[in-house]
């Protein structure tokens, strides 16, 4: 009884969140169409998805792994040395359409080696992945030095910068694809169920017989190898590859997962909270880029968005004071 | 005006002279003022001294060239240097830029964001650090030839050292391109009977920090007791260097010298620490690089090698192939400004 109790009025919440964001999203969307004529074309509603597209694939994935009381901050760094390893490879004169697997099968094993410090040692996620972050970009930057490598075959240059299905590229409906299969798994069968599960109390999950170490081994290798497949799509977008690539793009990525209402704590959010952050994050950016704000009051905007939905949420004010005044009281 | 206009014909012809390629019968150009273009200024990043002075160069051609259209500063945030100006660009050819003045920190990464601004009809014009393989790049605005920059370097060092004596080079990081380019033109040069007698004893490496540079520095002149000078060819490097002679109260017997900024170097050259300098005047940079993107952008530049026009103020100057990038073309500013205890001050403005 208290159990439903509980969960009704977590569902309630989360709507209600989700409505905001809804709310959100519709008046930058409004803002942007008033503010600039360019806004509403196709070209730049495509631009606006690729400008960003890596990032928002792994938020796809990081939504599960947070869910999931983990955190993987290795993305970036996998994204990188997947696009190096290909620059890499391609310069060494294997055949692309061979090493288009090779670099998934590099991103499944960059994530297992996560998921095996994990769910098998124990280390908390946030030490592991902070150190394949330096690992896996050392690894990049040790591949291709301090060069670019370009000139990459046409059809992969093609298949990141123009329309498959008339002219919407392959990443965007890549990402869609993998948005409704997510969706699917994560709100409609029983490996998301247990995501929430583990999630929410880990001891609780294996003592009701979840094999726990195995669900979050499936989830890193699965965050390696879309990252992987994301710093592929990088490299086909940019027909270019340096140590740097996707640096510093996992903040982003976390940022749009938790402004989507998923708990950094664990068992609670949806994916749908998730793609409506991600929408309002691209459409908030492209809309300033637009009108010229670009820059330092750029990141501000977005960072002030960011902290007033982020915490804003979480701090529930009455609790708060609440919890302080019993801690008085005891001491 | 006839006169500068009989010069303009005459150094056209000379250049025209000097390049393989036919020349069309236009090819000196004077720019017609007060067309209207929006244009956008993109430098490496935000809160950079030289692109603020950049940006005040474009701004005088701006005025000078009563452009009723808009000039437009916007750059990403250091962090977010490359995708922030593969997002501008791919911005402005949305917003129909006649042209985008672009200092490349993106590398090869800006090429596909750069044609599809190119085939949107907005000019791509390089400054400071040019795309490297020239693709959607309509031309290179560059501020000295790579090669002078090294004979540059060692005329400083044998004026500073008397013609004889020991020096070591402070760079940046050890993979910074433009840095190696220069310090391995100062090598070549230093093989010059004229530098028979200046002895360079090492490179070392203060990664463009003010704190590794200042402790390198100070390293450099314990481990050679001999030492007269440190070249830093860098602008961070150069004054943490000045900084740390100073502190030490070394600067009678240890010389710095490189290339550094008016504002940031006029005590040290003052008080005899850096007594000579060099640099490239970005403000000059800024302005030769809107009168080309003007040119273009109107139309009353096709961008064709051996094509002359009159840059205001600055003069005459000719579109020519990059040597340093075959197939590409540049356009050479220099020379170099050297600054010393009779100039520096006025320069620091």
């Amino acid at each position: 009884m208290t159990e439903r109790s509980t969960l009704s009025a977590m569902w309630a919440r989360v709507q209600t969140w989700e409505g905001f964001l809804v709310c959100a999203l519709i008046f930058i969307v409004l803002m942007n169409t008033a503010l600039s004529p360019q806004f509403m074309t196709l070209s730049n509603q495509i631009n606006l998805f690729q400008l960003s597209i890596e990032k928002i694939i792994v938020a796809l994935v990081m939504t599960f792994v947070i869910i999931n009381a983990e955190i993987d901050l290795s993305v970036g760094s996998m994204m990188g040395l997947a696009a190096c390893a290909f620059g890499f490879l391609f310069q060494q004169g294997v055949n692309p359409v061979l090493v288009i697997p090779i670099v998934l099968l590099i991103g499944a094993a960059g994530g297992a080696l996560n998921g095996y410090f994990i769910s098998k040692v124990g280390l908390p996620s946030l030490v592991v992945t902070l150190a394949t972050l330096i690992g896996f970009r050392g690894l990049a930057r040790v591949l291709v030095e301090d060069r670019g490598i370009t000139d990459f075959p046409d059809w992969f240059d093609r298949l990141g910068q123009q329309g498959l299905v008339g002219p919407i590229p392959l990443a965007i409906i890549a990402f869609f694809v993998l948005f409704a299969i997510l969706y699917v798994v994560l709100q409609r069968s029983g490996f998301g169920r247990k995501t929430y599960v583990i999630g929410t109390n880990r001891d609780v999950a294996a003592f009701a017989g979840i094999d726990t170490a195995r669900h979050k081994m499936i989830l890193f290798i699965a965050s390696g190898t879309v990252s992987a497949f994301a710093g592929l799509l990088y490299a086909a977008r940019v027909g270019a590859v340096r140590g740097d690539v996707a640096l510093g793009f996992e903040l982003d990525i976390i940022t749009m997962v938790l402004l989507g209402g998923v708990s950094i704590f664990g068992g609670s959010g949806t994916l749908l909270g998730t793609l409506l952050a991600i929408l309002i994050v691209l459409n908030l950016r492209n809309g300033m880029a637009l009108l010229n704000i670009t820059g330092h009051i750029q990141t501000g905007v977005i960072g002030i968005l960011l902290i007033a939905s982020v915490l804003l949420p979480r701090v529930n004010l009455g609790g708060f004071l609440g919890t302080r005044k019993q801690g008085e009281a005891g001491s | 005006m006839k006169r500068l206009k009989t010069s303009c014909a005459a150094a056209a012809l000379a250049a025209a002279s000097m390049t393989v390629v036919a020349i069309p019968a236009s090819a000196q150009t004077m720019l017609d003022a007060g067309q209207e273009v929006d244009m956008v200024l993109l430098p490496k990043f935000l809160g950079i001294l030289v692109f603020d002075q950049a940006h005040e160069g474009a701004q005088e051609a701006h005025a000078e060239l009563g452009n009723p259209g808009e000039l437009l500063f916007v750059g990403p945030t250091p962090e977010n240097s490359v995708a922030g100006q593969i997002e501008i660009m791919t911005t402005s050819a949305t917003q129909g830029q006649g042209a985008v003045m672009l200092s490349n920190n993106a590398g090869d990464q800006i090429v596909p964001s750069a044609q599809a601004a190119q085939d949107a009809g907005t000019r791509v014009v390089t400054w400071d650090s040019p795309i490297p393989s020239g693709d959607g790049e309509d031309v290179f605005v560059a501020q000295v030839d790579f090669g002078s920059i090294g004979v540059v370097m060692a005329d400083m060092a044998h004026s500073i050292l008397d013609g004889s004596g020991q020096m070591a080079v402070l760079s940046a990081t050890p993979d910074a391109a433009n840095q190696n380019a220069w310090i391995a033109a100062m090598e070549e040069a230093l093989e010059m009977p004229k530098y028979a007698d200046i002895e360079l004893v090492d490179i070392v490496y203060g990664d463009d920090q003010a704190e590794v540079s200042y402790n390198r520095a100070l390293a450099l002149v314990d481990q050679y007791p001999d030492l007269g000078l440190i070249m830093s060819p860098t602008t961070v490097g150069i004054q943490a260097s000045s900084k740390a002679m100073q502190d030490e109260g070394l600067c009678e017997q240890v010389r710095v010298s490189g290339l550094g900024l008016p504002a940031e170097m006029v005590s040290y050259t003052l008080n005899g620490c850096a007594p000579e300098f060099a640099l490239w005047d970005f403000r000059d940079l800024g302005y030769l690089t809107y009168y080309t993107a003007y040119g273009l952008a109107t139309g009353q530049l096709s961008g064709e090698i051996g094509e002359s026009f009159t840059a205001g103020r600055m003069g005459e100057y000719t579109i020519e192939e990059d040597p340093g990038r075959p197939g590409t073309r540049r356009i050479l500013m220099g020379p170099f400004t050297v600054y010393n205890a009779d100039n520096v001050e006025a320069a620091a403005q």
